[in-house]
Formats: C-alpha cells, sequence, structure tokens
C-alpha cells in the first residue's frame, strides 16, 4: 500500500530549533539531546513513508528530510 | 499594493470588537476572498492572511516572512525601540536559533512530563477550593493561578508573587489594546513607553523583577530556569543582559496568560456545550483530543505579524517586499478547508497520538513554535482530568468580560459554578 514503504530520515541540525515535534510524533525514532537541544536520530532511522511524512511535514524549522528510499 | 482589494476588508484590528469576542463572521468574508486582502491600518495597512494554507506558508518561511524587520504587531518600532524590546519573539535565525536553544531544553516534550506532578498538585488544590466555595470567578480562582505557579515553579520565582506577577499581566494585555489605564510613571517607571515591551509600564516594573531574579541567582546558583539563564547570561556571547530582560519577560508573561487564555474559553465552551464534556467524562481517552479542541477553540495569541524581506506571491496576490503581513490564527483556526464545522465545538476532532492537530493556537508551524506548547498540553490536559476525576461540570453564571485587545484572546473575568461533583 502507499505509505507503507520504508524510508530512513535525518536531521540537519544546524537547523534544528530543539521545538521536541519530531520527538512527540516519533518518539523511537528522533531523541532531543539533553544539553545542546538538538535532535537527532536514534537507531536506523527507518519509518514508513506516510509517517516519515508527517513529521517532515510538521518539523518548525524544517530540519528533517527524508534522504533514502528503501524497497 | 492595495491593487488586489476590490471589495472593501471588514476592519478586524479595531480593539472594541473583540470586546463581544472574534470577529468570526468578518474573517469568514475575508477568507472567502481568493487573494490576500489588504487591510487598512494607520497610515498605510497589512495583508490579511486568514486561511490555514497560507497562515502556514508564511509561517514556515521565514527567510522571505522576517520577525526582525518592523515589528510583530500590527505597528512599526523605530529602531531603537526594536532593539530595546527585542525578544524571541521577535528575531530570525541565527539569533532566534540561538536563543531559542537557550532555553528549548526545559520545554522538551520529555522534560515537560517531570512536572505532570508538581502540575496535579496545583490543579487539585485549586479545583478543591473552587468546589468548595461553590464557585466563583473562574479566572481569579483557576485559569489564572494554574499557569502562574506552574511556570513560576519553574523559573524558580516565589509563587508568593504569583498575584502581582498576574497583576502585571493584566496591566501588559492592557497595552496590546488601545487602553492602558495605569499612567506612564506607574511601578516608579521613568522610561519611555515606546521603548518598553506593549508600551507598558508594567514591562518595566517585570524587567525591575527579573533584575531582582538575576542578581538573586548570580551568587546562589540553582536547579531552575532563571539560573540556567543566569548562567548563560555570564557569557555575553551566549546571551546579552538585554535578552535576559527581555527572556525573562516573555517566560513570566507567555507562560501565564496564554494558557490562562485557553483555561478560560475551555471553561466557556464546556460549560456551553455539556454534551461534549459529557463525551469526556463517559470515555477519559477523549481528555487529550478535547484539549487539542480547547486551544483551537481558545486560540489565545489571535495573529502574528510579518515583513516581506522581498518580492513574492502568495494567493495570487504579489507581495512587496516590506510589506506587512499578518497571519490572523484566529481565522484559520476556522478554516472550513480544514475543519469540518469549524464552528462547532467537537471534542473528537483530533486523532491524538498522531499527527492530525493541525490546529494553530502555537503558532503557524514555523520556527516561531510557541516554547511552550508541551507545557501548555500537560497543564490543559491535567486540568480535565482532574475535573473529570471530580465530576466537575461547569456551569456559566455570568457573562465573560473580554480583554480590549486584537492580539491576546483574553477573558478578564467569567463567572463559573460547579454542578455535578458528586459521585
Amino acid at each position: 500500500m502507499a505509505g507503507d514503504d520504508m524510508v530512513r530520515v535525518a536531521v540537519d541540525q544546524e537547523l534544528c530549533i530543539g521545538g521536541g515535534i519530531c520527538e512527540m510524533l516519533e518518539p523511537e525514532v528522533f531523541e532531543l539531546d539533553n544539553d545542546i537541544v538538538i535532535s537527532s536520530v536514534t537507531g536506523d532511522g527507518l519509518l514508513p513513508r506516510a509517517r516519515a511524512d508527517v513529521v517532515v511535514d510538521r518539523c518548525p524549522s524544517r530540519a528533517i528530510a527524508i534522504v533514502e528510499e528503501e524497497l | 499594493m492595495a491593487s488586489a482589494a476590490t471589495v472593501e476588508t471588514p476592519n478586524v484590528t479595531d480593539p472594541s470588537l473583540y470586546l463581544q469576542g472574534i470577529p468570526h463572521d468578518r474573517f469568514a468574508r475575508i477568507r472567502a476572498t481568493p487573494s490576500l486582502a489588504w487591510h487598512p491600518y494607520e497610515n498605510g495597512g497589512f495583508w490579511a492572511v486568514t486561511r490555514h494554507a497560507e497562515v502556514r506558508h508564511v509561517s514556515r518561511n521565514p527567510e522571505l516572512f522576517s520577525s526582525a524587520i518592523g515589528h510583530t504587531n500590527l505597528w512599526d518600532l523605530e529602531a531603537d525601540a526594536l532593539e530595546a524590546r527585542r525578544s524571541l519573539i521577535d528575531t530570525d535565525a541565527p539569533d532566534h536559533t540561538r536563543l531559542r536553544r537557550l532555553v528549548a531544553g526545559a520545554f522538551t516534550p520529555k522534560n515537560i512530563r517531570r512536572w505532570e506532578e508538581t502540575v496535579r498538585a496545583i490543579t487539585g488544590e485549586l479545583l478543591d477550593e473552587f468546589v468548595a466555595q461553590g464557585g466563583g470567578d473562574w479566572v481569579d480562582m483557576v485559569a489564572a493561578p494554574l499557569p502562574i505557579q506552574v511556570i513560576l515553579t519553574m523559573l524558580g520565582v516565589p509563587t508568593d508573587d504569583a498575584d502581582y506577577l498576574v497583576e502585571l499581566s493584566n496591566y501588559l494585555v492592557e497595552g496590546t489594546g488601545d487602553a492602558q489605564s495605569i499612567p506612564p510613571d506607574a511601578f516608579g517607571n521613568t522610561t519611555e513607553l515606546r521603548l518598553l515591551p506593549f508600551n507598558s509600564p508594567a514591562s518595566h516594573a517585570l524587567f525591575e523583577y527579573g533584575e531582582g531574579m538575576r542578581q538573586q541567582r548570580q551568587d546562589d546558583l540553582r536547579d531552575d530556569l532563571v539560573s540556567h539563564l543566569v548562567r548563560a547570561e555570564s557569557d555575553v556571547e551566549r546571551m546579552s543582559r538585554n535578552e535576559y530582560r527581555n527572556m525573562f519577560h516573555l517566560l513570566v508573561f507567555a507562560g501565564n496568560e496564554t494558557t490562562r487564555t485557553a483555561i478560560s474559553h475551555g471553561a466557556l465552551a464546556l460549560a456551553a456545550n455539556p454534551d461534549e464534556w459529557q463525551r469526556v467524562l463517559d470515555d477519559p481517552s477523549m481528555i487529550e483530543s478535547a484539549s487539542e479542541e480547547i486551544l483551537r477553540w481558545s486560540t489565545p495569541i489571535l495573529h502574528m505579524r510579518r515583513t516581506a524581506t522581498a518580492d513574492t506571491e502568495l494567493a495570487g496576490t504579489e507581495i512587496a517586499e516590506g510589506d506587512k503581513v499578518v497571519m490572523w490564527y484566529a481565522s484559520a483556526n476556522r478554516d472550513e478547508a480544514v475543519f469540518e464545522d469549524p464552528d462547532k465545538f467537537d471534542v473528537g476532532r483530533f486523532d491524538v497520538g498522531r499527527a492530525n492537530s493541525d490546529h494553530f493556537a502555537f503558532g503557524g508551524g514555523g520556527p516561531h513554535l510557541c516554547l511552550g506548547a508541551f507545557l501548555a498540553r500537560l497543564e490543559v490536559n491535567v486540568l480535565l482530568e482532574e475535573m473529570a476525576k471530580r465530576s466537575i461540570c461547569l456551569e456559566q453564571t455570568s457573562e465573560p468580560v473580554r480583554a480590549r485587545s486584537n492580539f491576546v484572546h483574553g477573558v478578564l473575568s467569567v463567572g463559573m459554578r460547579p454542578a455535578g461533583g458528586s459521585n
């Protein structure tokens, strides 16, 4: 089904403002560092495309992107 | 500039309009205009952005729509006033990113969850008193004390001063309108009002209070937010003295006034829609969704303004560099293109945990996302949980007194009485 294929996401740490939306939406994939308050991807950063699209779309500083398509 | 406007735009800036509530009918007429509407204001005007999609576009493209030029309120400030008053709100990257990161850690979802028991204890005490008294002024008894006590606890400010800081906040709200009730020299102020946030002498008082806190913590650093700011301020590369005072001012004001507004309108909506509250009582798993609906419904901040950094186009409208562009969250939150039956208060509207809580109570989706968004959510959620636990149904006993402001959707007072309440 469309949106079920897995994609890899990444955070541009220069752009991140530590807004926390990604950690709220996908706590298994994104984690905010407590000291520098910048988001990073934990683990393999894989998400179903539909959910990746949402988190990309909701990041307030447009710091998240889909970087790699998976089969 | 005004070429697109052939039909007269209904006035949505007169502060006295808001004494009767948000002029939703006027916003609906503006939303129905395919282009952007040019709204006259003072000697010029602004583009009124009223639809959800276009508010989002402006909010998420800060390189085109700046927060640092002119002002984020409708009127322009002179350069020295803008510098003196500049806070997190009135900056673009990289200053915005630098300042935001200094405080963002305290407000992440994970760190906000650590305050849940504090919020619950404060809320429970206020509700028990409200019930014991048989009701009263909901703003005085619940909506104002809850968020101010929480933000002061986080800051490390004595909660004994809550009433004073709420009083200052009320004068600041007045300052967003056109009817300041205190003289320019109130609180011993000698600064020109144009150099003070909201042109209010209450800002002088809040600056003084913040400076007092800074001096106290300088010699006695603790594990609180003021100490964190004082540590940052000791390195001017990270934060200047002026940035400290504006940050303190912002945290106290925005940390109490906006959530107070949400809780006030939440009570009004629950009292006016008892069937919706009954749905929540019957199924407490709806509380998070109900909180999101209260946030959409209340829209505590009605608009923010941006200034175009280049010629651009939006909704088929040519925007010139330097034009004011105003995002009306109050309108976008009722946009029929996004929200089905938008004028209905519907506690089941949002599918929480997933992604469709796409209201603009916390801004339009861009980098100026409300710093306290997760704190506000926690406070509203816990309030509803504690009300449900006590089976409190609200009955409105007097008309709300609303703020005379086109910027803050404030409620100054409204009578409420607990009905139900027994097991």
